[in-house]
């Protein structure tokens, strides 16, 4: 078992098709207060790929967190949740959507599917920034998650 | 019934005298023959008597269409229509008009008005009916559906059009104005002094179209996304805007008032909303002394119209049709921040509530405005 003293970086996967976002957050990791290593996808099917270490991901980490985007060209992002939510072996990981859309349906549909939670991505640079601290922070190190055993 | 008497004391009868004969006959052949509407007895189905009105309508000869089938001159779409309505206006006695078309001797279709009533001619049943040409005003109408529809169309489009920019151009702006800040952030100060004024005019001007896209996008929400419409007490509005208004008021050392409001049917958010923009511009646009808001309400037929009266720095009467409009603005953004916007939300507001609003005011003293809601009215589109 995983000693939670000895501070490993924590995985996070980010789902986006959209470089700049993916940028932003990882600027905004760099002086966060956690000490995490960020994978990107590029779509879903990446992202499941990633999770399930095939194609060219053999040696991909499992995620502490992952960080889903909904409005994807391709597999979007509710049906990348679907397939998560789905799998008894990724299932336990916290899924936070992260999307630009604040409508009540994609809200309802998210938590439907078992989303962890649900943020829109601020419009604001600063609240961007903040937005990403406050869950990184959250979901690695505020809450107890299941531990993998190694 | 009463048809019948009138009709038949206008045709001889034995007992008369000559003179009388003569000027009842003469009475009859202006009444029938004058009158501009199309009047025709028809028996067993056929024309037994026509004025010259109907025949001008059907464009025949008086004589021609006597003997006729009056059903053969109705349009054959119209015919099953025309003969239920006259044999229901007949059992009920004389009704509303009844619309249809027929076609005249030169082939042309239009529109006619009738009404029938059951009399006697010649000691049998026959019917008695009057017709009038309304083409034109249906051709009128028809057009005026047709440019309401298409305005109701265009009006769709443009609101759909109105949300999908504002939306979706809030993400490559977000981009740039992200970026643009993250420039600012890391290089401000390490680059040469140009650098540091170019970035910050690009930060400002990032910031100010995310503003002004939101405000677009919820301008266009006020018909796409609105709520169906509930009873509202309009003192809970008032007191849910105050308390959005908090800050504001305290900062101005504002004293805001109202009378007793009353209920009325409506969107309660966009309500809100309406009474915070109005309440808020009261408290924005005021003079050196500290702003006074009262907030009143009228009730005239099924209007209620509230009044949101203050002591600002009031409006030129040329500015009080423009001031509703998208991004109006009288003052610099330095003098009085914002995007001009928040009037013409509360107008489309107001009538998606079946109302308007309107201003009144003295520069210098103070501004009322007024805002009214339908309370018979369901919403309009």
């Amino acid at each position: 078992m995983r000693s939670q003293v000895a501070k490993r970086p924590m995985d996070i996967l980010l789902v986006d098709d959209n470089p700049g976002d993916a940028r932003l957050t990882s600027e905004a990791l760099k002086d966060g207060q956690v000490e995490s290593r960020l994978h990107i996808a590029r779509d879903g099917a990446e992202a499941l790929d990633f999770l399930r270490r095939k194609g060219g991901f053999g040696s991909a980490p499992r995620p502490d967190l992952i960080l889903l985007d909904l409005n994807m060209p391709g597999m979007n992002g509710r049906q990348v949740l679907a397939e998560i939510k789905e799998d008894a072996a990724l299932k336990q990981i916290p899924v936070v959507i992260l999307t630009g859309s604040r409508e009540m349906d994609d809200i309802v549909r998210t938590y439907d599917l078992q989303a962890n939670c649900y943020v829109t991505k601020p419009i604001d640079f600063e609240q961007f920034i903040e937005m990403v601290r406050s869950i990184t922070d959250f979901w690695l190190t505020t809450v107890q998650l299941p531990m993998e055993e190694n | 019934m009463k048809q019948r008497s009138r009709t038949s004391e206008l045709i001889a009868r034995p007992e008369m005298m000559a003179g009388e004969v003569k000027q009842t006959s003469e009475l009859f052949r202006i009444l029938f023959h004058r009158s501009p509407i199309g009047t025709y007895i028809v028996q067993n189905g056929v024309f037994r008597l026509v004025n010259r009105q109907l025949a001008y309508i059907l464009g025949y000869d008086d004589d021609e269409l006597i003997g006729k089938p009056a059903l053969g001159f109705v349009l054959a779409e119209d015919r099953e229509a025309v003969r239920e309505n006259a044999i229901r206006m007949l059992k009920a006695g004389c009704s509303l008009g009844y619309e249809f078309r027929i076609i005249t001797k030169q082939a042309r279709v239009k529109w006619v008005m009738e009404t029938v009533a059951p009399v006697y001619h010649q000691r049998k049943r026959a019917t008695l009916g009057s017709l009038i040409d309304v083409t034109e005003r249906k051709q009128v109408e028809e057009r005026l559906k047709q440019i309401t529809a298409e305005m109701q169309r265009s009006n769709t489009e443009l609101e759909q059009f109105a949300y999908v920019i504002s939306h979706d151009l809030q993400e490559p702006l977000r981009m740039v104005s992200s970026y643009t800040q993250l420039l600012a952030k890391r290089y401000s100060g390490k680059l040469d002094s140009d650098a540091d004024e170019f970035i910050s005019y690009a930060v400002d001007g990032a910031r100010r179209m995310q503003i002004l896209l939101q405000d677009l996008l919820e301008y266009s929400r006020v018909g796409t996304r609105g709520k169906p419409f509930a009873l509202v007490n309009c003192e809970h509005v008032v007191q849910q805007a105050l308390a959005n208004l908090k800050i504001a008021i305290e900062e101005s050392g504002a004293s805001v008032s109202y009378d007793v409001l009353p209920t009325v049917l409506g969107d309660e958010g966009q309500l809100v909303q309406v009474f915070q923009n109005l309440i808020g511009n009261a408290i924005k646009f005021r003079r050196d002394e500290p702003p006074r808001v009262r907030v009143s309400a009228g009730r005239r037929n099924s209007m209620v119209t509230f009044s949101i009266e203050d002591n600002g720095i009031g409006i030129n009467s040329q500015h009080s049709q423009s001031i509703f409009e998208i991004f109006r603005r009288l003052h610099t953004r330095d003098e009085y921040p914002g995007t001009g916007m928040g009037l013409a939300i509360c107008k489309k507001i107001a009538e998606r509530h079946g109302g308007t609003m309107s201003v009144v005011s003295q520069p210098g003293k103070g501004s009322t405005f007024h805002f009214s809601v339908d309370m018979a009215g369901g919403e309009s589109s």
